[in-house]
């Protein structure tokens, strides 16, 4: 039954295609061969389009990227089925990544990739490796606020009401939302939100909270790290009259998420790249340009607050997958 | 006949991928995702924002419209390019720039108000050319017969654009059903939301799935409404060759207010935001990647619009020509997946095109099919009303003289709908200038269009970098508005002197 009805419709489709387009079709096959790669980035272009070029200067091979959404490109490659055309999944967060291991399209990667990077940022069985960090923290006026929160949970007190920006649109709030759940249980999420939908002011996303900070809009917000070292990349660091900071020592607030690849074809080439970006020039330009942390102990930059000094909560990255569950919590508090 | 068949498949691949998609999961786990309170929630949400929208839509389009046709009032030339330039101005860009203006805009009212502007305007066309080829003899006569000026607009100027403006509300309708851009960022949870979502959060393709084809059978149910609330539509009638104006008297500066207003919300708001912006932006702008993005832009909007026009005067040919049980059907599927949202159609074509042409996937043919699949009803709205308006008794006089068929086409039928196809041409260029979700993921490798940049910019840090390639976007959109109003106009301006009390 489904058989005969996903061949019909292709015959139909071909009949109307060749009909229609015989002569127009530039067909660019993207088949990669020699020494060249094809990436399916959901990192931005603007960020690693510099690092890209660097790699193939430093190992000849090309590479051909496509950008997208994370998710949205995780689900071409699915729909790809037979004739996947990505080489490499970069991926923005490991949520994405967990589920193209999960749907069984990605290939194990060798221990002398995964052993660069400890247990905490990859995936449990090999089919994934984070490439670089990102810690959630909090960005406070410090004019305004005088007795750091030691805990996101003390945000939910009531003397906190219209003074902090959150983005719950945003993927890694919601990544945030998950290990709350995961580690603390549903009502304890439930609760959060329950919080948030009291005292927080809503932003469409984390450079936006972090603007509205600086501009006195509100007190405080729950970021990730690099937004704030960008900003002040921009107009200087003496300038910035926002201050960072993080919770006490394994505090959820302190969750710490992973951009990552996946390899996704045979092509030798993509293990090379793959082993490439826990490389020192790779992890340098995380450090320097993203302002993201080193997974492999390149030094932070400066200012930063060291990876192994931040306690993060214990949470298995591969839980975040379960966003649906978490995104239903975050609508039902009227968040979203 | 062919042409129509193939594009009318095309157009039902996403249709197809869908029903294989909710195939592969079960029909068990169909229903469970689908009789859900969220689902009612889902839907209700959808059709109160569609409903809302299209009807504030049709109000604005059509006063606006007769307005611009049928009044005397100053400036009204202005008003009338005013009044089709915010279908320039892509729906997130429109939205990020109110939020900029109003911190904490959101929920239902944002929406609507952000999607009555960005689809007023094709309510607006709509009417005006149904204003413009309509002749207002027939209200004289309905005046010396002793009927008030409300009674006239009641009972003889309505019924004649009745069509036009339920038409253009259907079209304001079903892109409320499949936006994205703005409904996100004034968080107002519609089902092409919940949609995008699926794929985002739960990575799950089988949901997302199940939740387009719900979204398909609420695009049923508004077809349907259209077709009832349409009336008969006016079949072969005589393009008018005479048009007064009416003076408003008291009315005009209250009504010029209405239309500063209008032009206000729709238009100064988000150029004042992208200006703002661009202050900063662009000195810090690559210039080369902009000049590339352009060409690109142009080069696949314009050849989306022409093969897109074509297919859809293929479908139209068959529809007004061989009125057939069987013709109307072929058009009327057309519009079943007009509301299903970008993404899922750019993985339907991902999907197939992968299964039966590997070569044509990630090329500017798959790109323009999938325009085609996304944007024939916009075409298709554009050319059957002047094609309906050619009347049947033409042929038979063309037949009679010994025509065929192909050649009365030609001679006769084609002429008169030439400016429907530059309508519909349009129409399609302006809207693929805007389209996102499908060019980003079917696009050959390392192609960007101004859109795809915009998308790039807007991704990393403030919305600056982005400005200068949204108001590239928004001006170079802007010209065939500008040319579509004009095309409009065109019949109207010669006569426009002939202003009566």
């Amino acid at each position: 039954m489904q058989k005969s009805r996903t061949k019909l419709v292709p015959i139909a489709l071909a009949l109307g295609v060749a009909l229609t387009l015989g002569a127009c079709a530039s067909a660019t096959p993207v088949g990669t061969s020699g020494d060249s790669i094809t990436i399916y980035s959901g990192r931005n272009e603007t960020l690693i389009s510099e690092l890209l070029d660097t790699f193939t200067r430093e190992t000849g091979i090309k590479t051909e990227v496509r950008y997208g959404d994370s998710a949205e490109l995780a689900a071409q490659i699915l729909e790809e089925g037979a004739n996947i055309r990505a080489d490499v999944y970069f991926g923005q967060d490991a949520g994405a990544l967990g589920a193209l291991a999960l749907a069984g399209v990605t290939k194990t990667l060798p221990s002398d990739i995964t052993d660069l990077v400890a247990t905490e940022f990859k995936s449990t069985t090999s089919q994934w490796v984070g490439v670089s960090g990102r810690s959630r923290m909090i960005v406070v006026d410090p004019a305004k606020v005088n007795v750091l929160p030691t805990s996101y949970k003390d945000l939910m007190d009531p003397s906190w009401k219209g003074r902090i920006g959150i983005a719950p649109n945003n993927a890694s709030f919601q990544a945030f939302v998950t290990a709350i759940r995961v580690l603390e249980g549903e009502q304890a999420a439930i609760d959060f939100l329950t919080a948030m939908k009291q005292n927080a002011v809503l932003f469409e996303k984390n450079s936006i909270i972090l603007q509205a900070v600086e501009d006195g809009v509100v007190d405080a917000g729950l970021i990730n790290h690099y937004y704030w070292f960008e900003l002040a990349a921009q107009v200087g660091t003496e300038n910035m009259k926002s201050e960072i900071a993080w919770f006490e020592d394994g505090d959820i607030g302190n969750l710490i998420n992973v951009a990552g690849v996946a390899v996704v074809s045979d092509n030798p080439n993509a293990m090379v790249f793959a082993k490439w970006l826990l490389g020192d020039t790779a992890q340098q330009y995380f450090v320097e340009r993203t302002r993201e942390y080193s997974l492999t102990g390149v030094p932070e930059v400066q200012g930063l607050k060291p990876l192994r000094d931040i306690k993060a909560p214990k949470m298995d990255l591969s839980d975040l997958e379960s966003l649906a569950e978490t995104l239903e919590l975050i609508r039902r508090a009227g968040l979203l | 006949m062919l042409v129509a068949i193939s594009a009318v498949l095309i157009s039902l691949i996403p249709l197809g991928y869908l029903f294989i998609r909710v195939g592969t999961s079960g029909f068990q786990r169909f229903l469970e995702i689908v009789l859900t309170p969220r689902t009612t929630e889902l839907v209700i949400n959808s059709l109160l924002l569609a409903l809302a929208v299209s009807l504030s839509a049709m109000v604005i389009g059509t006063i606006q419209a007769w307005i611009a046709v049928r009044s005397n009032i100053p400036g009204r030339k202005v008003f009338a390019v005013l009044a089709a330039l915010p279908l320039a101005i892509p729906s997130y860009v429109a939205a990020y720039s109110w939020v900029a203006v109003i911190p904490g805009f959101s929920g239902f009212f944002a929406a609507w108000i952000l999607l009555t502007v960005g689809t007023a305007p094709l309510v607006y066309l709509a009417v005006s050319a149904a204003l413009a080829r309509f002749d207002s003899s027939t209200e004289e006569v309905a005046s010396s017969l002793g009927a008030g000026k409300f009674a006239v607009l009641a009972k003889v100027t309505w019924p004649n654009i009745r069509g036009a403006a339920v038409s253009g509300g259907l079209l304001s309708a079903l892109y409320v059903l499949s936006d994205f851009g703005a409904v996100s960022i004034v968080r107002y949870d519609t089902f092409t939301r919940a949609i995008y979502n699926a794929y985002r959060a739960s990575f799950d393709r089988n949901l997302a799935a199940s939740l387009a084809l719900v979204l398909v059978a609420v695009t049923v149910l508004v077809l349907v409404v259209e077709s009832r609330s349409r009336g008969k539509l006016a079949v072969g009638t005589v393009i008018a060759n005479r048009l007064n104006r009416i003076d408003l008297r008291g009315w005009k500066w209250p009504l010029v207010a209405l239309l500063v207003g209008f032009a206000t919300v729709g238009l100064l708001i988000p150029l004042a935001s992208l200006t703002r912006w661009s202050i900063t932006g662009i000195p810090v702008t690559d210039w080369d990647q902009v000049l590339t993005a352009l060409y690109n832009s142009v080069i696949l909007a314009v050849s989306g619009g022409m093969l897109t026009a074509l297919f859809a005067v293929g479908i139209a040919v068959v529809v007004v020509r061989f009125r057939s049980r069987f013709a109307s059907i072929l058009e009327r599927s057309v519009w079943l997946t007009h509301a299903t949202p970008g993404i899922v159609v750019a993985l339907s074509l991902t999907f197939f095109s992968n299964q039966i042409a590997p070569w044509i996937y990630q090329s500017f043919a798959i790109v323009l099919i999938a325009y085609l699949a996304l944007f024939l009803p916009n075409a298709l709205s554009a050319i059957s009303t002047p094609l309906r308006q050619s009347p049947i008794a033409l042929d038979e006089v063309a037949a009679s003289l010994g025509l065929t068929k192909l050649q009365t086409l030609r001679k006769v039928v084609l002429p008169i709908a030439g400016p429907g196809i530059f309508a519909a041409t349009t129409l399609v260029i302006l809207t693929v200038l805007k389209e996102l979700p499908a060019t980003l993921l079917l696009r050959p490798t390392g192609v960007d269009t101004l859109a795809t940049r915009l998308w790039t910019e807007t991704g990393v840090a403030a919305f600056s970098t982005a400005a200068p390639y949204a108001l590239l976007l928004v001006v170079l959109a802007g010209i065939p508005a500008w040319l579509l109003n004009r095309a409009i106009r065109k019949d109207l301006e010669p006569i426009g002197d002939l202003e009566r009390g």
